[in-house]
C-alpha cells in the first residue's frame, strides 16, 4: 500500500511492485521509478487537455491528497491563533467591547475581518468545512481499498529479495521443501496472513490492523464533529443571575439570556424550580501572593423537577453540576446583590431590591444600576459601584481590598431624565445617560453617595431617599444541555484508541524464497558445503537448499530484523530438530 | 522540618545535582569527538555495515543513500573507554538529580494533600520532573548519553526560572482546580510535554547532523559521533509519536474535565486554543512524515514548530494577560 493516500493512484498501483514499505525514500534503486509515477499531484498539471470534468476530477483529487491535508491542518493551526489574542465576543462581549473603545483606528477593520469572532469566521469555518470535505473523500476510498486488501492475498515475492530494507541469504542442508515449511511456521506463529503463489516461495504480510487503526481514526474524528454539529443544532443554554433567599422558574422567558440552538424549541424547556438558599463562599486571608484567591463556592439549593413536585436539597458547587431532566445546572459565577430602597420625599417605597452587581476583578469592585421608573417627576437612574472590602480613603477612586465583605460600601452617582430613551430594551447592567442629567447638590457640584450597610442618603431637592439596607451574595447559574456530547465523547475515546493501533502496529512484508544449492545440486568442484561461509553444516554436512529471506516494513520498524533472525533461527531449529530424531 | 521546606530542600538538591550532571555530560562529549585519525576507520565500519553482509541496516532514508560521507558513520563509531566512563558518570548524576526533583514534587504534594501542579511555580517543577523521569529511564536503554546536555540544561534553566520568578507558597487549590481531573489531565499533559522535550532535542540533532552528513565539516566533532541522521529522524518520529498520543489524550480529558467545570466541553479558551493548535501542528507534522514527496527534514520543521508552541501553551498563555480565558491558574 502506498503511503501517499490519493485515491487515484492507490486503486491503480500495482501490488506486485510496492510492498507496505515502498516509501519512496526508502532508498532501494528500482524503486525511484515507481515512485515518481505514483505522485501525479506533483507532476505539472495539464490543465488544457483535462475538460470540465477533468478538472473537477483534478480538483477532487487535489483536494484530498494527502498533503492538502497537510497544508489545511497548517493553516488550520494558523488560524486558529488570532481567537487566542484578541478577545473574542463567544467568551466575553465586555472585553470585546473595551478592545474596540481602546483601539479605534484598527478594531473595525478587526471586526470586519472577524478577529472578535475568529471561530465562527468564514475563514476558519472555510478551512474546517474543505478539511472536514477532504477528510471524508480520503476516507471513502481508502476504506473501499483496505477492505479489498483484507481480503486479498500477499502479493508475489520481488525478484530480488536482497534488495529489500532487512534481508537475509542462509544454506542448509534441509530440503527446499522443509526449509519452506520451516519458515512458514514461524511466519504463522507471528500472526503473518501466508500465501505461496509457487512452490519455492512465500509471501506473508501482516499488521493489517495498522490500516484498520488509522482509518477508524479518523472515521472517529468526523465523529467528534458530528457530535458538535448536534450539539449546536440541538443545545441550548441559559443564564440566571440567583440571589440568595430567590427562586427560580425555569421557561424561555425566565432565564437572564438564553440562546438556544436552531433546532430546539423553547416551549419545551424542563420545568424546574431552584431556589438558592445559601451561597458558601471562602477566600484566601493568608497574606501573600495568592491572597484574596477564591478556595469554595458552594451554592445550597432546593430543586423541584416541575412546580409542585417534591423538593430535594441541592448542592451546586465548581466541578460539581447538578443533572435535572437532561440538563445540567452549573455554577460558573457569583457576586454580590446590595438591597438597595428608594423611597419618594413622602417616604413611600419607589425601589426595593436585591441588585446584582458584576464584578470587575478578584477583588469584586462590582458595577451595578438601580432604575426607579416609578419616580417623579423625573425617572432616576442610580450607577456606580459595590465594594466589599472597600479602601476607605477612595484616594484611588472607588476601590475593593478584598473579594469578602470585610467592609462592605457603595459608590453611587444620581440621574435623572427619561430611563429608555425611544422605548428600546436595554441591559439592566447599563444606564443609558443620553436622555438623563447628573444630579447636583446646591453647590452645582455632583451628588455623590457613599453608603454603608444600613445607612441612607438623602437626595438632594426633595428627590426622596436611597438606602443601602443590606447586601447579600449571588450565584451566576449557567443550565446547558448537550445532545451532542456523547457523539462526539465515544467518538474521541475511539480516536484515541485507534490512533494507538495506527500508530503502534507495523504493516510488514516477509518473503521467503528456496532454491537448491548449486553446489549440491551439480555436485561440482566445490565440493559439498563448499563456498557458503554462512550456511552451517547440515546433518551430513551437505547444504542442499539457499533460503533468502525479505522484510518490508512500512515505516521505521526495529521488529523486521528480529523477524527474519527468527526465520533463519526457525530454518536452523528444524535441522537440529531432524538432527536429534535421526 | 516541613514536609513543603523538605520538598524545597530537595529540589535546590537537585539542580545542584543537574549541574554537576551537565558539566559530566559536556565532558563526555568532548571525549566522544572522533579524532581525525580515528575517523576514517570508523567510516570503513560504517561502510560494512552498510553494505548489510548477512542482515542489512535498517530502511535507509535520503541521506542514508548519499555516498558515505567521511564522517557519516554513527552506527559504527566506537566509543572510547574515556568518553563511556564519562557518560556513566552523568547519567549516574542525572538518576540521582531526577530522583531528588521527583521526590521533591511528591512531597510537595504530600504537603498540600492534592496534586503538586495547581500553579506555575508546580506546573514548572513538574513538567521538569516528567522531562528528567521520562530521559532517566529511557536514557541508558537506548545509549543516549550524547542527549544528557541538551535534556539537563533546559531542565535546570526551567528549576531556575520556577524558583526566581514563579515561587508560589504552598496552598490550597482555586475551586475550578478540585477535580480529581488535575490529576489525570494534567499529569498526562506532563508526560507528553517530557515526550515532546525529547523529541525537540533529537530533532534539532537530527538537522545539524543531517547538515553535515551532506556538507561534511573539516573537523569532525562530536556531532560525527552521533547516529546517523536517519536513525536520529527515526527516534525522534517515535518520541513524537508517543508524545502526541499522550497529547491527544490530554486534549480529551481536557474536554471531559472543561465540561464539568465550565459546562461546555469546548469554547476555545486561550489554553483550549493553544492545546489544539499544538494538536494540528503534530497532526500535520504526523502527515508530513507519512506523505510520500514531504521530506522528513521539512516534516521535522513542523514539529519544531510544534515545540514553538508547546512552549508558549505553558508561559505566554498562562502569564500574559492578552491570553485571559479562564485557565487563570498561574498563581501570579
Ligand atoms: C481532520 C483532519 C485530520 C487529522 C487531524 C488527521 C490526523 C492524522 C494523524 C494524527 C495521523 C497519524 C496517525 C496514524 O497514522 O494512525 C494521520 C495519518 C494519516 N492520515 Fe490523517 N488526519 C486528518 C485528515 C486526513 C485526510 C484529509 C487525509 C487524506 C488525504 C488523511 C490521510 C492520512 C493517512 C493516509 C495517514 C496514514 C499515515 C501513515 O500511514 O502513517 N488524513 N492523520
Amino acid at each position: 500500500m502506498s503511503t501517499d493516500t490519493n485515491p487515484a493512484t492507490e486503486s491503480t498501483e500495482s501490488t506486485e511492485h510496492t510492498p507496505p514499505g515502498a516509501k519512496p525514500t526508502s532508498g532501494a534503486p528500482g524503486r525511484d521509478g515507481i515512485r515518481t509515477g505514483m505522485r501525479p499531484d506533483r507532476q505539472e498539471p495539464t490543465l488544457p487537455t483535462l475538460g470540465a470534468i477533468g478538472m473537477l476530477r483534478w480538483g477532487w483529487r487535489q483536494l484530498t491528497s494527502m498533503r492538502t491535508a497537510l497544508f489545511l491542518l497548517l493553516l488550520l493551526s494558523i488560524a486558529a491563533v488570532p481567537g487566542s489574542i484578541f478577545p473574542q465576543r463567544n467568551i466575553d462581549a465586555g472585553r470585546v467591547a473595551d478592545y474596540i473603545a481602546q483601539n479605534p483606528t484598527s478594531s473595525p477593520w478587526l471586526d470586519k475581518l472577524g478577529f472578535f469572532d475568529v471561530y465562527a469566521s468564514p475563514w476558519f469555518s472555510a478551512i474546517y468545512l474543505l478539511l472536514f470535505v477532504s477528510l471524508v473523500g480520503c476516507i471513502v476510498p481508502r476504506t473501499k481499498v483496505h477492505l479489498s486488501a483484507l481480503r486479498s492475498r500477499p502479493p508475489r515475492a520481488p525478484a530480488r529479495l536482497a534488495r529489500l530494507d532487512e534481508h537475509a541469504e542462509i544454506t542448509t542442508s534441509l530440503s527446499p521443501d522443509e526449509a519452506l515449511s520451516a519458515a512458514r511456521a514461524v511466519l504463522k506463529r507471528k500472526r503473518f496472513r501466508l500465501h505461496s503463489h509457487d512452490a519455492t516461495s512465500v509471501s506473508a504480510e501482516s499488521g493489517y490492523l495498522r490500516e484498520t487503526g488509522n482509518l477508524l481514526f479518523h472515521l472517529a474524528l468526523t465523529g467528534i464533529i458530528i457530535g458538535m454539529a448536534v450539539g449546536h443544532l440541538l443545545g441550548w443554554r441559559g443564564d440566571i443571575i440567583l440571589a440568595e433567599g430567590d427562586k427560580f422558574a425555569s421557561s424561555a422567558g425566565t432565564y437572564n439570556t438564553i440562546s438556544p440552538g436552531p433546532w430546539v424549541d423553547t416551549e419545551t424547556l424542563p420545568p424546574f424550580v431552584l431556589s438558592l438558599d445559601q451561597l458558601h463562599v471562602e477566600f484566601n486571608e493568608t497574606p501573600g501572593r495568592s491572597f484574596g484567591t477564591p478556595r469554595l463556592f458552594d451554592a445550597q439549593t432546593t430543586l423541584q423537577s416541575s412546580p409542585g413536585a417534591p423538593k430535594s436539597s441541592e448542592n451546586v458547587s465548581v466541578n460539581h453540576p447538578i443533572t435535572v431532566d437532561g440538563a445540567d445546572i452549573f455554577l460558573l459565577g457569583n457576586g454580590y446583590t446590595p438591597v438597595i430602597t428608594v423611597k419618594d420625599a413622602k417616604g413611600s417605597v419607589l425601589y426595593r431590591e436585591a441588585t446584582p452587581f458584576l464584578p470587575q476583578d478578584g477583588n469584586y469592585r462590582s458595577v451595578g444600576v438601580i432604575k426607579v421608573p416609578s419616580a417623579s417627576p423625573k425617572q432616576l437612574g442610580f450607577t456606580g459601584f459595590f465594594l466589599p472590602t472597600a479602601e476607605p480613603t477612595f484616594t484611588n477612586g472607588p476601590v475593593s481590598i478584598f473579594p469578602d465583605t470585610n467592609n462592605p460600601e457603595v459608590a453611587l452617582s444620581v440621574w435623572e431624565g427619561n430611563l429608555f430613551p425611544g422605548g428600546a430594551p436595554q441591559s439592566v447592567y447599563t444606564l443609558n445617560t443620553d436622555e438623563m442629567k447628573q444630579v447636583t447638590k446646591a453647590d452645582g457640584s455632583p451628588a455623590l453617595i457613599r453608603l454603608k450597610p444600613g445607612q441612607t442618603y438623602q437626595l438632594p431637592g426633595d428627590r426622596g431617599s436611597i438606602t443601602f439596607d443590606s447586601v447579600k451574595r449571588f450565584a451566576g447559574l449557567s443550565v446547558r444541555t448537550d445532545p451532542g456530547a456523547p457523539i462526539s465523547l465515544v467518538s474521541a475515546i475511539l480516536a484515541t484508541l485507534s490512533l494507538i493501533l495506527g500508530l503502534t502496529i507495523k504493516r510488514r512484508r516477509v518473503f521467503v524464497r528456496v532454491r537448491p544449492a548449486p553446489a549440491a545440486a551439480g555436485d561440482g568442484p566445490g565440493g559439498p558445503g563448499g563456498g557458503t561461509p554462512d550456511g552451517p553444516a547440515g546433518a551430513d554436512g551437505r547444504p542442499a537448499t539457499v533460503v533468502t529471506i525479505g522484510g518490508l516494513s512500512k515505516d521505521s520498524d526495529p521488529g523486521l530484523a528480529a523477524i527474519v533472525t527468527a526465520i533463519t533461527t526457525g530454518v536452523h531449529d528444524r535441522l537440529a530438530e531432524r538432527t536429534d530424531r535421526s | 522540618m516541613n514536609l513543603a521546606a523538605n520538598a524545597n530542600a530537595a529540589l535546590y538538591a537537585s539542580m545542584i545535582v543537574y549541574t554537576l550532571a551537565m558539566l559530566a555530560f559536556t565532558w563526555h562529549l568532548a571525549a566522544r569527538a572522533p579524532k581525525v585519525a580515528d575517523s576514517k576507520a570508523v567510516a570503513e565500519v560504517g561502510a560494512n555495515e552498510r553494505e548489510g553482509v548477512l542482515v542489512g541496516s535498517g530502511a535507509p532514508t535520503p541521506a542514508e543513500r548519499r555516498p558515505a560521507t567521511p564522517y557519516a558513520a554513527g552506527p559504527g563509531f566506537e566509543e572510547s573507554l574515556k568518553s563511556r566512563q564519562r557518560g556513566s558518570i552523568a547519567l549516574m548524576l542525572t538518576y540521582l538529580a531526577s530522583a531528588l526533583l521527583v521526590a521533591s514534587v511528591l512531597m510537595r504534594g504530600l504537603a498540600v494533600g492534592r496534586p503538586p501542579w495547581g500553579n506555575m511555580f508546580e506546573f514548572a517543577t513538574a513538567a521538569a520532573a516528567a522531562v528528567g523521569a521520562a530521559y532517566s529511564v529511557l536514557a541508558k536503554r537506548n545509549n543516549w548519553q550524547w542527549l544528557g546536555v541538551f535534556i539537563v540544561t533546559p531542565i535546570l534553566l526551567v528549576l531556575g526560572l520556577a524558583l526566581t520568578v514563579l515561587y508560589t507558597e504552598a496552598g490550597e487549590l482555586m475551586p475550578a482546580l478540585k477535580s480529581y481531573w488535575l490529576g489525570i489531565h494534567v499529569s498526562v499533559a506532563f508526560l507528553a510535554v517530557a515526550f515532546f522535550t525529547l523529541a525537540f532535542a533529537v530533532g534539532l540533532l537530527y538537522l545539524v547532523r543531517l547538515r553535515r552528513e551532506e556538507k561534511p565539516p573539516v573537523k569532525p566533532t562530536f556531532i560525527e559521533s552521533l547516529p546517523s541522521s536517519a536513525s536520529l529522524e527515526r527516534t525522534a518520529y517515535s518520541l513524537n509519536m508517543v508524545a502526541f498520543i499522550l497529547w491527544t489524550f490530554t486534549l480529551i480529558a481536557g474536554a471531559i474535565w472543561a465540561k464539568q467545570a465550565w459546562g461546555a466541553y469546548w469554547q476555545w479558551d486561550p489554553k483550549e486554543v493553544w492545546t489544539f493548535v499544538i494538536w494540528t501542528v503534530y497532526a500535520a507534522y504526523m502527515h508530513g512524515r507519512a506523505t510520500a514527496g514531504v521530506d522528513h527534514r521539512k516534516s521535522m520543521y513542523i514539529a519544531l514548530a510544534g515545540y514553538v508552541a508547546v512552549i508558549i501553551n505553558f508561559t505566554l498563555v498562562n502569564l500574559v494577560s492578552t491570553f485571559v480565558g479562564m485557565h487563570n491558574y498561574s498563581g501570579m
